[in-house]
């Protein structure tokens, strides 16, 4: 039965949100807003559920249950111990929420803002740029023309976008010719991928009628 | 205290990593693994930011009684009700998204999943009516972003081949019309006979490239995204990875401080 | 005739709305499927599980939510009974929360139905937030990260996990994608690890995938609902995916051909000016 109640809730939610096509109004907004409010919510108990919880308790549990709270901190390790930075780093960011000591923020922020840049260096450098250059180095043989012909237009798309987004001289005589190659292809590229945008929008209306019809509907029958 | 540390943060965390994919022996290896260790607990905080205003923002309308504020209410029930459910599921099932939970089983499947999958399925028509209206063939260029798209989206459905033919008609005569419209008003008789030529010609061509689309569509959109449209978006992104790693070693080395503002 | 023309550029945007929704209503009413060939990079990932040794691990990363649900969750299901059918052990984690919960549940409802074991089977982890840092600490050891499952379990008292250190006890990752964690699954799992790697994702994300297909950086790329129809097919377990491609042919068709309409409006007006 409950089951039915929600079935008929998760219908009406989706109606309601359909009715935008229609026009803007109220059944659509309080979806909009229940929506908006769920995920919210839903980040705290991520937060909790798979970071506080596993990362932060999880290591002193034991510790905890044995000595209980008061006199754990005589028994930490040095790995217990090591992880107060982190701990600090993270109360560092909420601290963003009290204005007096809100600077002290940065600290944190600053450690995530240097990871990423950390991480996003050694990822495309290692995993992007040398391997997909390296992949682009293909075989110009007169033996197979087709698979020849197919590698010299990789070959040249690949430079060729690449100069278009050469900004720093002007796109005049061969580096003009070449990015005007360059824009060619990127323009195939976006077609394709514009191709493929309607093809993913339209495939998601299909699961919402579907659900509509074989799941709602079908419930009545 | 207030720039100089976070400056010095950024530059030890993103210096270390760096170091470590060349160097992975000790004493950078294990500094890597610990501070990615760090990350993952820190950046979970990252989460949570921004939900403190957009709760404040709302609870501003519902205390000045504005017209939206029946809205704000629900959004804030609906933060709180999802939040004690959460909790509770946790509590009893060791984690709210747990098979067993009805958290899972009723809110997340009947009222989460149903908000978001219907809200981003109105893109479909949103993007069918865009398509309509801004799919123009104004140049060279947005001819040729016409035809690829046009190309991948028949190629890529099943029997789409089996329509290409009825399209490429379609275009065609529409085309030998435009030549024919063009040659009517020419006084010069080689303008005439050029352009009469170029309908002809284009009536013609309708049944070759029909057959062509017809046996060898999805092979042609096979080689669309294999080659030149693969050619190009590798292009693309070696620009944009090279874009990232400059302004990602200008953070690390201090010169970009926007962050800190 | 210049009315004609002005009309036909400037359709109502709710006629468009409703001949779309009609034109997917009907088909999928009809239930009539058509017949097609698998797409290459759909048949190299399907034969590559193939070849996998029974008992082989794998890694499943959800890195997509509800807003790409029916393009990749029956794709995910269709892959599970395949992996299960091979008798192959499931690992499932994911980098995008508000849709791991899909994950689960399509891992508990294929494992209910192919009579699989929590622990012994299947394991499932949960998320941990850092994407890349993740990534890079499971390379050396997965209990830097994930010490315990979903519910508080600690791995090693799973015997599906007791010998899974790293990378190098993983046959394959198959990542679902709906945005640029599969990039980021290729440039730490693969390139620093040389982790082997099956990336499937909604068609917004497949084109940018070839460059790491053409690479070899990655086995297989499967791409939206067709590619999950063509899996469906592959594993003769036709489901959502097969069922909606009618209809994404016929709302293709009528798109292109509302495409058309609007540019001999264009093309017309800009003449008769």
């Amino acid at each position: 039965m409950i089951d039915i109640i929600f079935l008929w809730i998760a219908a009406g939610l989706t109606l309601a949100i359909f009715s935008f096509l229609y026009k803007d109004n109220p059944f659509y907004k309080f979806a909009e807003h229940i929506y908006v409010g769920s995920a919210a919510s839903f980040w705290f108990l991520y937060l909790w559920f798979f970071d506080v919880e596993p990362k932060i308790l999880g290591p002193f549990k034991n510790v905890f249950k044995t000595y209980g709270f008061w006199k754990m901190w005589l028994h930490f390790t040095p790995e217990q111990w090591i992880l107060f930075i982190p701990i600090f780093l993270s109360i560092c960011m909420l601290l963003r929420f009290i204005p007096p000591v809100a600077w002290l923020s940065r600290w944190a922020i600053a450690f995530t803002v240097g990871m990423a840049a950390g991480l996003g260096v050694t990822g495309s450098l290692q995993g992007y740029i040398v391997p997909q250059i390296h992949a682009t180095i293909l075989p110009l043989t007169f033996k197979d023309l087709f698979s020849s012909f197919n590698n010299l237009i990789i070959i040249v798309a690949t430079i060729s976008t690449l100069f278009y987004f050469f900004f720093s001289k002007e796109h005049k005589g061969a580096l003009g010719i070449f990015s005007r190659i360059g824009i060619t292809f990127i323009m195939i590229a976006f077609g394709a991928s514009f191709g493929y945008t309607i093809m993913a929008r339209v495939s998601l209306l299909i699961g919402r009628i579907h659900f509509l019809l074989f799941e709602w509907l079908s419930s009545l029958f | 205290m207030k720039k100089g540390v976070p400056l010095f943060i950024t530059f030890i965390s993103g210096f270390i990593l760096i170091v470590a994919l060349f160097i992975p022996h000790e004493p950078f290896g294990s500094l890597q693994e610990r501070f990615n260790d760090w990350y993952i607990i820190v950046s979970g905080f990252t989460l949570i930011l921004g939900i403190d205003s957009l709760l404040a923002y709302h609870y501003r309308k519902i205390k000045r009684k504005e017209k939206e504020a029946p809205y704000s209410f629900a959004l804030l029930l609906t933060f709180i009700i999802t939040l004690l459910w959460g909790i509770y599921s946790g509590i009893k099932h060791g984690n709210p998204f747990a098979p067993t939970s009805t958290f899972l089983r009723y809110f997340y499947t009947y009222v989460f999943v149903p908000l978001q999958a219907t809200m981003f399925s109105l893109l479909a028509f949103f993007i069918a009516s865009a398509a309509y209206r801004a799919f123009r063939a104004r140049g060279l260029n947005a001819t040729l972003l016409l035809i690829s798209a046009g190309i991948v989206m028949l190629g890529r459905v099943p029997k789409g081949e089996d329509f290409s033919p009825y399209f490429i008609a379609v275009t065609f005569i529409l085309i030998a019309i435009v030549c024919i419209l063009e040659a009517l008003p020419r006084i010069s008789i080689y303008e005439r006979v050029l352009f009469f030529g170029l309908a002809i010609i284009s009536l013609i061509l309708i049944f070759p490239i029909g057959i062509f689309l017809k046996t060898k569509l999805p092979l042609l959109s096979d080689w669309i995204m294999n080659v030149p449209q693969l050619g190009a978006k590798r292009g693309l992104f070696i620009g944009i990875s090279l874009g990232a790693i400059a302004m990602a070693l200008r953070i690390i080395l201090g010169i970009e401080r926007t962050y800190l503002k | 005739m210049k009315e004609f023309f002005e009309k036909i550029s400037k359709i109502d945007r709710r006629i468009i709305y409703l001949l779309v929704f009609i034109s997917i209503t009907i088909p999928l009413l009809i239930k009539k499927g058509f017949e097609f060939e698998a797409l290459p990079e759909v048949k190299n990932a399907y034969e590559f599980i193939e070849k996998l040794p029974t008992g082989s691990r794998v890694l499943i990363s959800i890195d997509y939510d509800a807003a790409s649900m029916p393009e990749l969750q029956p794709l995910l299901e269709v892959m599970l009974v395949h992996l299960f059918k091979k008798d192959l052990k499931v690992i499932m984690m994911g980098h995008w929360p508000l849709g791991l919960p899909l994950g689960q549940i399509a891992l508990e409802k294929i494992a209910k139905e192919m009579k699989k074991e929590y622990g012994r089977d299947y394991v499932f982890l949960g998320y941990r937030p850092g994407i890349a840092a993740v990534m890079l600490n499971m390379g050396k050891e997965i209990r830097m990260v994930f010490d315990v499952d979903y519910k508080g379990t600690p791995i090693d008292s799973l015997p599906l996990m007791k010998n899974v250190h790293n990378y190098n006890d993983i046959a394959l990752l198959i990542g679902f994608e709906a945005g640029a964690v599969g990039d980021y699954w290729v440039q730490f799992a693969q390139a620093r690890y040389g982790q082997k790697i099956i990336l499937t994702s909604t068609a917004v994300v497949a084109p940018d995938l070839y460059p790491y297909f053409q690479a070899k950086q990655i086995e297989g790329l499967i791409g939206g609902l067709r590619g999950a129809a063509d899996y469906e097919n592959l594993l003769k377990r036709r489901g959502f995916a097969y069922s909606g491609m009618t209809a994404q042919t016929i709302i293709h068709v009528i798109i292109l051909i509302f495409i058309i309409i609007g540019n001999i409006g264009f093309i017309a007006l800009r003449r008769i000016k």
